[in-house]
This record gives structure tokens, C-alpha cells and sequence, in this order.
């Protein structure tokens, strides 16, 4: 059902939701970012509906909500393993389309590679998705071209209007009674979404892993920095790393938690005694743009990246993720003349 | 209720058995299937875990046989018999004793990758109606390294051993030289009818699958185990990942139609 | 031609080389301006100078080859940049009030650099305002971060950026990059335990190093911010030297007024036969031993509570 939800409908609702969920939404973290005197829009917690940043792509994912970025699974003392509390609430996510397709892939990642993860899906059962529409395409979006910019599988959408109204769709049948009976305008509804971007991404049909053997890599060799930000931000990477430790001297309380990793930073492959794969960035940045456009598709049958341009955004060397796939042709080409 | 895999189980050390220095094999209790070439998450909380290969199956044990070159292999070197580890697994696909049955043999390892490949040796020693001809050839890097030296002599009599070392300063009992000089001199039946594990350091399996191939093996009569940072073992981690492989999944032992993709 | 040559200069303008001629200083503070002023600056030299103009080294203009008799006419051209630049003037059209206390400079800062860590130019005219005009010759710089590229250990208060940085131990990613950067392009403050960065707060000097490196925002910058204020660096014929470390963690309020107190303690001290006046403070604190000063300048003065106040001072330089 379509609504027209008024700001103060709409944080009474808010105030409903959090009895039984944290709600999530990208907001603003004043001077909270790397320069001096800018901020960090990134997802934490929000109680009013003004909180949330619409104007403006969040530089961070909602990935940490679901895979934090630490994580404890058990604690232990001398003989005894004690298993981390599970969350006490569940979850509403202000997702745009791009990160509603992300979801879809941790989902693949954690519950279908393999065993289903027990502490992934602690976090993800009760989880309510609300689609944020994007009206426009943002700098570095490239959505249209993954085939990410319309989602359906949402509980409610919305579009902030100029009037500062909220354009509503839902589609869960207990919040459309609660909508309702807030006394929201009912009216028809379509999400908002975007049907073009200024960024246009081609994979090759013919794009195979001996592009590897390109001469394309090279210049990430010396451009990258290898300092992990792509992937940090990317609704779609969820490599971790197991950590263990102490808490005190006589070392006999500790927790093993699981940290995020990361493709590009110095370590992720090592292996005991010394050895380690992809020294170099230009190698590193292939696993990572290869694994995006080929291989999770080799694997799953769809693509991984989803178009939103957040490692193009924060890359502070300016190396483009999407400029690099669209040099695939080419790269191709290269190759098969060898 | 979906089970939490990451939570460890303790098993107790029931004997120790030293190689080298830095080479330990533990043999763990443990009940349950398991196969060759599979692998624990070894740990001891503080320290971390570290995936390590079954290099022995017994009735009532597990051999995990570990080198000591970090801080969680430092630390399990600090227990004894009677102590207990942390394991989870097994994890991976290990060795299918049904691909080598019944076909001549060639078993090329290099150091410690004579771990997780000694359990099917063991196998085929002790059932060599299993099999046909079966070769080992074994390379460590001086004699001081050399691993498993009573199973490689028992291993003698029912198959062809070749024990050998990189360098050796002193006269010693075994050869000379890298595996790879040995493959031309293999003796040779049916080709076709011929299976080849290999497992060791990347440059040496790849230049003994060369080898192989050149006398005539077809690629799907090879296995290679891979080695990888397999920090969960659940396909979760991504840090053995290689191309659309996981090699804690989907491996780590591969046949080399498959295996021959997965460069990084 | 008769001139009274202590007003002139108080006026801003200088006694040259070539008889009958003047140039007229312009200040800007904080060094950033309009470009539309620079228009202006050029009327001024192509109209009543030799066409030429100086950038001069504590960030201000100076137009050369001005008649004497011109000065009036440039006062009153010179009201447009008085105004847009915010000078405080004790009357328009008649010029600057004062020369004593020099243009305060300042690196670019946050406006531009991703290192400073604070607008430097917003702060050198907040004390433009609090201190100017006054005739005390009192050079006062701003620099963004630590890096101290406007050299402000060579002005009687240097004032430098710093941040406190705030540590999200559950963002960290354990990539280590900050206990690099800090290593390598600062003072070595980090240190990995139990896979996170530890800081050392006494070596810490607030560069910013470790939230400039981090790629997950686990390390954020104060809120507030925070200043290390340098003291009675100088240039000059007898005992050149460098400014030393007075307070580390200082605020903006509290550094004004520090100043503003260092005016009242020169205006006790200061040596009345000095040749033209003009002592710098530095020889007065010789003087008059460092205690006083501190006393002088610490009146009512409420820093934060991680300030750490250098006592005494010590300082070094060439002797001749």
C-alpha cells in the first residue's frame, strides 16, 4: 500500500520500531572525517527521521550492521569457551537499491558459500528492509549498469519530498496496518529509482582469468596504496581475519573475535613460515576487480560488484574501479594476441 | 538452529612424536570421519588457530604434524602428551582413496608436504592389493629436515621410496638432489592406468606436474594439495580464496584440470 | 620637505632608500584574501607607485615608489582593502593605525591542506582583531599541523595545529596503518597490542597522522580543537633562535588571551630607552626572568585540562 507519511507520523513510527528493532540509517558524523573539519556519513543508529542523510551516498556501507567490522564470537577463560551474546533486538535497514542487492550477496556469501554462518545469521533473522529511493545518480554510481537499481523485495520504501513528506510503499501487511492507523494519506506509490548514470560500466562477455596476464595491472603497482579503503567500503567485500586475545598479564581471560580484511592490505595472504601470494598491488587490485566482474559470478551465477562507486568515492590515490573493469576489453584483447 | 562452526572442541595430546626441532607430530584424540589430506583449525585460545593437515588416521586419533614457525605453533609446542588442544574441522575435501585404487601410484611430496599425503601412503602400504606399482618419492630440504624417517623406512618394503635431500654437507643415506631429477626415472606402466599425487612448495609442484606430464601423464590422473591461509575453513574468510575457488571448500586437494586455474 | 617620520611608519608606510619615496605595507592576515583585492593592490602601485609590488615575507604587499606626497590619496585607496580584510582603524580614509604588531601569517591550512588541522586563516584574524592596532612589535604565526610549514618557531607565538585523536577500538581493522604513518612521518606514538594501536600520550603531538592513515575511521579527530603554542622565537643581530614548547594542548581562547596578556606584561617591562621603541619580548623575559612572564601571562587564563604547561622555558639559538 502507498501512504504520504507527515515527519511527525513518521518519527512516532520510528519511536514504535525501536521497542522491537535498532533502526539503522545512513546520518551524519559531525568533523567526522579524515580532514579537519569534515564529516563521516556512515550507517549508526537513528531515532528521527531527519537524521537520515538523503541528499548526499553514504561513504560507508550498511554491511557493518551485519558483519561487524569486529566481531567476538566466544570468550574464553582456562578451560571453558563462552559463546558472545546474540543480538536482544532485531533490525530495521535504510537501504538504497544498490545496497538492498548487496544484502542478497552477503546473504550468498555467509549462508550459501559453505556452511551458514551462525553468527551472520543471528544478525540478519529479524531484519526489516526500508528502500530509500534515489531520485539521481550520485558521483561514481554506476547501479544501471549492474543491473542493481531497482529492488522489489522490500518491506517499505520511501522518498523524501521537497515538502519534507515522505513518499511511502509498503509492502509488510503489520506496518501497513500500523501506517494506517497513523493516520497517514493513503496514495499510490512507485520507489523512486534511477534509470541512468553519468558512470557506465562494460564487463566483457569474453572476459576469462587470463586477464590476469595483462599489462593493466601494472600501473596499480605503483598508483595503489594498498591501504584497503575499497574494500572497507564496499557492500559486497566481507573478508574477515580470526583474532585472539588476552585481556591481562596473567593471560587467562581472553575472546577470539573475527575483523574485517581486506584484499589489498599487507598480510591477507600469508601463510605459516613466511610465504605469501599477490606482493603487489597491481596483483591485489586484479584479485579484487576480478573477483567482483568474474569469478563470484563464475560461482553464483551473478555479478558481484553492485554499481555504487563507494571505492571509486574514497579511493584517496583516485584510482577508479569502474574505469579499470571498462579497460577489461581491452585487456582482453591483449592477452589473446599473446 | 543453524550450528556455530566457529566454536572449537578440545581434544587431548596422546602422544608426541618429535621429527626435527621444529617438527612435531601430536597425535590428537579424535572420533569421527575423517579423511587424508583434510585439515584441522588447530588452536589454543590467546594464540589463534592455524589450519593444519591430517598427516595420520587411527581408530581413536587423528596425527596433526606441525611446524613451529609462529605464535600458535610456538605455543602448541609447550604442550604434552595428557594436554589439550582446541580443534574444529575436519575441513576440506581431502583425498579420495577411490581415485588412486586400483592404478600404479606416484606420490611426489616436498617437506612438509609430506604431511598431509602420508595418510594415503600409509593406506597403500599397509592394502597393496589396492593398488599397483606404487612409487614415493620424498624431498626435504637437508637431512636434518627429513620427516617421518620410521615410515619412510617401513614404506620401503612394499613400494618404491626416494628419499631426497636439496644439499647435504655430510655423507648421508639418501639422495641428492631436487624431486623433479627423479620423475624421468620412474618406472612406468600403463600411463593411462597411472594416478600422481603431488604436494609441497608452489615452484616445486609445479615443475614436478611439468615433470609428470612429460613422461606421458594425462592431466586427470593428477591431485595436487594446495597450501593456503585458511583462517576459517568455512568459505567465509576469503583468504584462500583463488579465482572462483576456495580452497578450504572446494580443495585444498584439487585435480590439476582444475588445479592448473588456480594462479594468483 | 618636512616629515614626521615616526608617524609614517606607525601609518605603515616605510622610510626608503631613495629620498622622497615610500612604500606603503598592506596587511593581510592569515594570508588569504579575495583575488578581486589583488586588482586593487595593482591600481594602487600602478597609479601612485613605480608599477611594481612586493610579496612581502610576512605574507602582506608592499607597493614601493610612492611619493611622500601621496600618502593621503593612498590611505583612502587603501580603505577598500581596510574594509575587506577586516582591519580594525580609528578613523577611515586615514590608513593603518599601527605597524608595532605585524601582519600575522599563516600556512594555508584547512581550507586546502588535508594535514592542517584547523582553518588557520579564520584564527589569524581572530587575533587580528584581539590584538590590532598596537605598536608592541609582536609577530604572531599560524601553521595547520606540526609539519609547522609557516615556520612559526621563528615569531615570538607560534601556534600550531594539533588534534587529539579519538580512537573507535571496535572500527579498527587491524591493518596497522596508523602505527606506520606514525612511525615513519611522526614521532612513533603508536604501538600494536593485542592487535590494535596503543598511543602514547606524552609522545603524542597531535599531528593527525593516524586519522589521515586510517582507512576505516577508527580514528577520528577531537571535536574540539587543540593548539601547541610556541614561544619568543626570533630572528635578528644579537641571539637569534628558535621558539620553545610553552603550552601543548592549548586552546583558541586561551591563546588569545596569553597574548593579550604578553601586551600588558611588554607595556611594564619593556626597556623605555629602546632604540625606537621597539624590544623584542624575548629580551624583555631575558630580563626580567622567565616566572614573571608566566605570571603575566597566564593571568586568568582557564587552559583544557590536558594542557601541559612548559615551565620554565629554556632557550637556545646563536649567540653573537
Amino acid at each position: 500500500m502507498g501512504f504520504c507519511i507527515q515527519e511527525a507520523q513518521f518519527n512516532a513510527i520510528l519511536k514504535e520500531w525501536q521497542k522491537q528493532y535498532h533502526i539503522y540509517a545512513p546520518k551524519v558524523y559531525k568533523g567526522g572525517g579524515r580532514f579537519s573539519d569534515t564529516d563521516c556519513i556512515r550507517y549508526g543508529e537513528i531515532s528521527q527521521i531527519n537524521e537520515i542523510v538523503f541528499d548526499r551516498k553514504s561513504q560507508y556501507s550498511f554491511k557493518e550492521i551485519l558483519t561487524p567490522v569486529s566481531q567476538t564470537l566466544f570468550y574464553f577463560t582456562e578451560g571453558e569457551t563462552k559463546e558472545a551474546d546474540g543480538p536482544r533486538k532485531g533490525a530495521v535497514l535504510f537501504l538504497r537499491s544498490c545496497d538492498l542487492h548487496g544484502l542478497k550477496r552477503l546473504d550468498d556469501m555467509y549462508l550459501q558459500n559453505g556452511p551458514a554462518d551462525y553468527y551472520y545469521s543471528r544478525l540478519r533473522e529479524n531484519i526489516k528492509i526500508v528502500l530509500m529511493g534515489c531520485g539521481h545518480s550520485f558521483e561514481n554510481c554506476f547501479c544501471v549498469s549492474m543491473g542493481t537499481n531497482q529492488s522489489t523485495n522490500y518491506d517499505l520504501s520511501i522518498d523524501r519530498q521537497e515538502d519534507g513528506t515522505y513518499l511511502a510503499d509498503c509492502r509488510d501487511p503489520q506496518w501497513n496496518r500500523q501506517l494506517a492507523e497513523a493516520g497517514c494519506a493513503s496514495q499510490e506509490v512507485v520507489p523512486q529509482y534511477v534509470t541512468e548514470n553519468a558512470v557506465r560500466v562494460t564487463i566483457p562477455e569474453t572476459l576469462t582469468a587470463e586477464a590476469a596476464d595483462s599489462r593493466l595491472w601494472d600501473q596499480y603497482d605503483s598508483r595503489c596504496i594498498h591501504c584497503g579503503r575499497c574494500n572497507f567500503v564496499c557492500p559486497t567485500c566481507t573478508c574477515f581475519t580470526m583474532q585472539d586475545l588476552f585481556y591481562s598479564e596473567n593471560g587467562k581471560v581472553g575472546e577470539r573475535r573475527r575483523v574485517w580484511a581486506s584484499c589489498m592490505v599487507d598480510g591477507f595472504t600469508d601463510v605459516a613460515g613466511g610465504g605469501s601470494y599477490r606482493q603487489k598491488n597491481g596483483q591485489r587490485m586484479r584479485f579484487k576487480v576480478l573477483h567482483k566482474v568474474l569469478d563470484y559470478k563464475q560461482r553464483n551465477g551473478y555479478h558481484m560488484c553492485v554499481g555504487c562507486g563507494r571505492c571509486d568515492d574514497i579511493c584517496p590515490e583516485y584510482i577508479s574501479f569502474s574505469n579499470c573493469v571498462n579497460q577489461l576489453e581491452e585487456a582482453m584483447t591483449e592477452v589473446k594476441q599473446k | 538452529m543453524i550450528r556455530n562452526d566457529y566454536i572449537p572442541f578440545p581434544s587431548r595430546i596422546l602422544e608426541v612424536i618429535r621429527h626435527t626441532e621444529i617438527e612435531y607430530t601430536f597425535r590428537m584424540e579424535y572420533q569421527g570421519e575423517v579423511k587424508p589430506g583434510q585439515f584441522f583449525e588447530v588452536s589454543i585460545p590467546k594464540y589463534g588457530e592455524a589450519p593444519i593437515s591430517v598427516s595420520g588416521i587411527g581408530e581413536n586419533f587423528i596425527d596433526l604434524t606441525i611446524r613451529r614457525v609462529g605464535k600458535v605453533t610456538n605455543a602448541v609446542f609447550e604442550r604434552y602428551a595428557g594436554d589439550l588442544l582446541l580443534l574444529r574441522g575436519p575441513y576440506g575435501n581431502g583425498f579420495e582413496l577411490s581415485d588412486y585404487q586400483g592404478k600404479d601410484l606416484i606420490v611426489i611430496a616436498g617437506g612438509t608436504g609430506l604431511s598431509p599425503v602420508r595418510a594415503v601412503v600409509d593406506y597403500f602400504s599397509e592394502h597393496p592389493q589396492e593398488r599397483g606399482r606404487m612409487t614415493l618419492i620424498s624431498g626435504f630440504k637437508t637431512p636434518h629436515d627429513i620427516l617421518f624417517r620410521q615410515d619412510l623406512k617401513r614404506w620401503e618394503e612394499s613400494m618404491d621410496v626416494i628419499l631426497t635431500v636439496d644439499c647435504a654437507e655430510e655423507d648421508t643415506a639418501c639422495q641428492i638432489g631436487l624431486v623433479t631429477k627423479y620423475i624421468p626415472d620412474i618406472p612406468l606402466g600403463d600411463v593411462k592406468n597411472t594416478a600422481a599425487i603431488v604436494v609441497g612448495p608452489p615452484a616445486m609442484m609445479r615443475f614436478s606436474v611439468q615433470g609428470l606430464l612429460a613422461i606421458g601423464l594425462p592431466e586427470e590422473n593428477i591431485w595436487i594439495s594446495q597450501e593456503r591461509k585458511m583462517c576459517c575453513g568455512l568459505g567465509k574468510c576469503g583468504h584462500c580464496k583463488i579465482g572462483d575457488t576456495y580452497v578450504c571448500l572446494d580443495g585444498p586437494v584439487f585435480n590439476y584440470t582444475k588445479g592448473k586455474f588456480l594462479v594468483d | 620637505m618636512d616629515i614626521n617620520t615616526k608617524g609614517l611608519k606607525k601609518n605603515a608606510f616605510r622610510i626608503t632608500k631613495e629620498r622622497g619615496l615610500t612604500a606603503s605595507r598592506i596587511r593581510v592576515p592569515g594570508g588569504h584574501l579575495d583575488a578581486k583585492y589583488l586588482g586593487k593592490i595593482q591600481q594602487i602601485a600602478e597609479t601612485f607607485g613605480n608599477g611594481t609590488v612586493h610579496i612581502t615575507s610576512r605574507q602582506g604587499f608592499e607597493i614601493p615608489g610612492i611619493p611622500f606626497e601621496k600618502i593621503p590619496e593612498v590611505n583612502k585607496a587603501l580603505q577598500e582593502l581596510i574594509d575587506g580584510m577586516e582591519i580594525n582603524q580609528d578613523e577611515a580614509g586615514a590608513g593603518y593605525p599601527a605597524s608595532g604588531t605585524r601582519n600575522i601569517t599563516a600556512c594555508i591550512g584547512n581550507r586546502v591542506c588535508p594535514f592542517a588541522c584547523y582553518d588557520t586563516t579564520a584564527f589569524a584574524k581572530r587575533i587580528e582583531k584581539a590584538v590590532f592596532p598596537n605598536d608592541l612589535h609582536f609577530k604572531i604565526a599560524l601553521t595547520g599541523c606540526p609539519n609547522d610549514c609557516a615556520k612559526v618557531r621563528m615569531h615570538d607565538f607560534g601556534i600550531m595545529g594539533m588534534t587529539l585523536p579519538q580512537f573507535e577500538p571496535d572500527r579498527c581493522v587491524s591493518c596497522g596503518a596508523c602505527v606506520k604513518a606514525c612511525k615513519t612521518k611522526s614521532v612513533e606514538a603508536l604501538k600494536t597490542v593485542n592487535y590494535r594501536p596503543q598511543r602514547d600520550e606524552r609522545r603524542c603531538i597531535g599531528c593527525g597522522e593516524c586519522v589521515i592513515n586510517c582507512p576505516n575511521a577508527a580514528w577520528t579527530r577531537s571535536q574540539k580543537k587543540y593548539y601547541r603554542l610556541t614561544l619568543l622565537g626570533r630572528t635578528g643581530k644579537k641571539n637569534p633562535r628558535m621558539g620553545e614548547d610553552f603550552i601543548k594542548w592549548a586552546d583558541e581562547d586561551s591563546i588569545i588571551k596569553i597574548i593579550l596578556n604578553t601586551y600588558d606584561y611588554v607595556k611594564e617591562y619593556i626597556d623605555p630607552n629602546a632604540p625606537g621603541g621597539k624590544e623584542h619580548i624575548g629580551y624583555i623575559v631575558d630580563r626580567t626572568g622567565f616566572e614573571e612572564f608566566k605570571k603575566w601571562a597566564l593571568r586568568d587564563v582557564n587552559l583544557p585540562d590536558i594542557a601541559e604547561v612548559t615551565t620554565p622555558v629554556y632557550w637556545k639559538g646563536v649567540k653573537y
